[in-house]
């Protein structure tokens, strides 16, 4: 156990560093650097983790979260914000592809839908509408590189160590108590008619929650258009004095 | 350790396979489909066509079968040029994007029923003629992919570093993610009558209820039709096609291989929209009379007789986009966008709204057999009340007529400054 935390801890300092060499912070020197250490102490980090015990579907696996995580690092290591969008849309398909393996069918999709096919796309609108000739300086640097280098590996570091020591110990005290059993699994998540059972779930048992929600979204869409409207008017008292 | 391969691996093998022959049929069939659309076009321009390329260097020209081949080789040939002042690692990215999610769609689309093939290691279960089979969530995962497709298009546009370019992508996209809405409100509809989001269930139900979903719900077929035109950019909303304003909208830049990659993808959507529009509506591979009982184990000849039917429905809605296309005048910007926000959406809601009563009280309304045609005959009464209510109270979308208030601006008037302005538009 010992043994384990300290070679968790050494990775997490390693990642730590790599990604302070990573982050765009003025200088361009040493990110091929910050790109090795990261790539290692994932490495070392992932070679920790328990393996699923089927090879195609390991494969799969170590491929969606290879990508997964590697665009996760280019989109805060590059420089150009629409460059570091793309690499978060990546990001964004890949975990959504790590949903589908899990059989979590629906989070899976509609994390590309909400996330890529609608967050993101404002993003992109913004970023292009705003910067036409080229970024601003502020936009290229990272702001607090040190801070967030730390936080970032010390928070992959202790997600890791909770999940390998589940894998390792089975008496452990963080070890949760299974929330489902492999029938319940099958009826649920796995079953034919995913989305029927989710959907009744919802609309029954979170109804309220569910309406909720709706009328917040229904507020705020209101509002924008109060805001917008509002904003017209004087555009029309501005027309009239010209 | 002994491992039993076929197991294993048959799996594995199958939607392999599948996925080759759909990846070389869909990209077959696109080349073929752009020799037929020429055709069309020579057809109803009372010309011939592409009628010369048969095989070369003989006289044979076999009716122009030749020239697919011919088209692929010259752009395959054509000078690869990417501009200087591109920024190319986005250029390059765009046309891959767009053409990927294209094809990636047709993951989920069914293209026929079953293969009562018995191949080792799959336990007996006939093939089912689609790639991931047990997708429960695959209409969600075909809007995941269109709003993906819309990427390439701002992508292409922003990387272009062309004023041109980047107008045109943002119109399209703007197009495109605003005519998602309606479809998504005709999808709505029927997922409520099919109970499920895939797509082979939804033939299933409609094979079994004998009853096409486009006869219970019009005004959803309507307005998905409507959205799927949209959707593919084809007339009359071929707005990156509008050689007079923005030369070439978003693929103004493009040339060669990448040119094609965005058309093949523009082509592919209009048949990825074909087999939607023929799956969710039309029956799928149900046509009466001819592929009864529904779920019973089919034979080969019966499960090739279901592929041909599918097919041929989805080659008759291709022809139907083709023969709109040289049917409609394109679109102004702004009508376009009144048509899906002031007509489109007002009328898919409408329509979800009839489907659910309907099927709440589906126990009232008689027999399972008899309340179904109540069912239609309610639908198509909503259809033509929603529609004369469209006419009468929507804006003349399609109204080309010089606008008078624009043409004459009412007159200044000085003790009431603010009212007798021009309205700012």
């Amino acid at each position: 156990m010992n043994e384990m935390v300290a070679v968790l801890g050494l990775a997490t300092a390693i990642l730590a560093l790599g990604l302070w060499f990573l982050l765009p912070r003025g200088a361009a020197a040493g990110r091929a650097i910050g790109a090795l250490l990261a790539a290692v102490a994932l490495g070392i980090l992932a070679s920790r983790i328990p393996g699923v015990g089927h090879l195609p579907a390991e494969i799969v696996f170590y491929i969606l979260a290879g990508v997964t995580l590697l665009s996760a690092l280019a989109t805060i290591a590059f420089r150009k914000p629409v460059y570091s969008a793309i690499w978060f849309g990546l990001s964004l398909l890949g975990t959504g592809g790590l949903m589908l393996f899990g059989g979590a069918q629906f989070l899976g999709v509609a994390t590309v839908v909400v996330y890529a096919g609608a967050i993101l796309v404002t993003f992109l609108f913004v970023l292009m509408l705003a910067q036409p000739e080229g970024q601003a300086p502020y936009d290229q640097l990272s702001w607090a590189p040190r801070l967030a280098a730390l936080t970032g590996a010390l928070l992959v570091g202790t997600l890791t160590l909770v999940v390998v020591s589940v894998f390792e110990n089975p008496d452990v005290a963080l070890r949760p108590e299974a929330p489902f059993n492999a029938a319940e699994l099958d009826e649920n998540i796995l079953s034919d008619e995913h989305m029927a059972h989710l959907g009744a779930e919802l609309f029954s048992k979170h109804l309220l929650a569910v309406e909720v929600a709706g009328t917040l979204l229904l507020a705020a869409l209101v509002g924008t258009v109060a805001i917008v409207a509002q904003i017209r008017q004087p555009e029309h008292g501005g027309s009239s004095h010209g | 350790m002994d491992i039993d391969w076929t197991a294993l691996m048959a799996p594995l093998i199958v939607p392999l396979v599948k996925i080759l022959v759909l990846i070389f049929a869909l990209l077959t069939a696109a080349a073929y489909l752009v020799l037929l659309e020429r055709w069309m076009a020579a057809w109803i321009q009372d010309r011939r066509g592409p009628n010369r390329v048969g095989i070369p260097l003989t006289k044979l020209h076999m009716f122009g079968l030749g020239q697919p081949l011919a088209d692929g080789l010259k752009f395959i040939f054509k000078e690869e040029y990417t501009p200087s002042h591109v920024d190319k690692a986005l250029f390059i990215l765009a046309p891959i994007s767009i053409l990927a999610a294209a094809i990636a769609v047709f993951a989920v689309v069914p293209f026929g029923y079953v293969l009562p093939l018995d191949l080792p290691g799959m336990d007996g279960q006939p093939i089912e003629l689609i790639v991931a089979p047990g997708l429960d969530v695959g209409m969600i995962y075909v809007f995941a992919l269109s709003s993906i497709a819309v990427y390439g298009v701002i992508l292409g546009g922003w990387a272009s570093n062309n004023k041109y370019g980047f107008l045109g992508g943002l119109r399209s996209s703007a197009q495109l993610i605003a005519y998602e809405i309606p479809l998504a409100l005709g999808i709505l509809g029927v997922i409520l009558a099919t109970g499920s989001l895939r797509l082979d269930r939804s033939i299933l139900e409609q094979a079994n209820s004998v009853v096409w979903n486009v006869l219970v719900q019009p005004l959803g077929f309507s307005v998905f039709l409507v959205a799927a035109f949209a959707e593919a950019a084809r007339l009359p909303f071929d707005l990156p096609e509008c050689e007079q304003e923005l030369i070439g909208g978003y693929h103004t830049e493009y040339s060669g291989m990448k040119l094609l990659l965005f058309l093949i993808a523009e082509f592919l959507h209009m048949v990825v929209a074909s087999f939607l529009i023929v799956i969710l509506f039309l029956g799928g591979w149900h046509f009466w009379g001819m592929t009864v009982p529904a779920e019973a184990a089919v034979t080969w000849p019966e499960a090739l007789l279901r592929v041909a039917v599918l097919l041929v429905k989805v080659l008759l809605v291709i022809t139907f986009f083709m023969v709109v296309r040289w049917s409609w005048p394109r679109f102004r910007f702004d009508q376009l966008m009144s048509l899906a926000w002031k007509v489109m959406l007002p009328l898919g809601l409408v329509n979800l709204v009839a489907v659910a009563a309907v099927y709440e009280y589906s126990a009232a309304l008689g027999a399972p057999g008899e309340g179904l045609w109540r069912g239609v005959a309610i639908g198509w009464g909503v259809a033509l009340v929603a529609w004369i209510a469209a006419a009468v109270l929507a804006p003349l979308h399609t109204d080309n007529r010089p606008r008078l208030e624009a043409m004459n601006p009412p007159q200044f008037e000085p003790e009431d400054g603010l009212r007798g302005q021009p309205q700012a538009r």
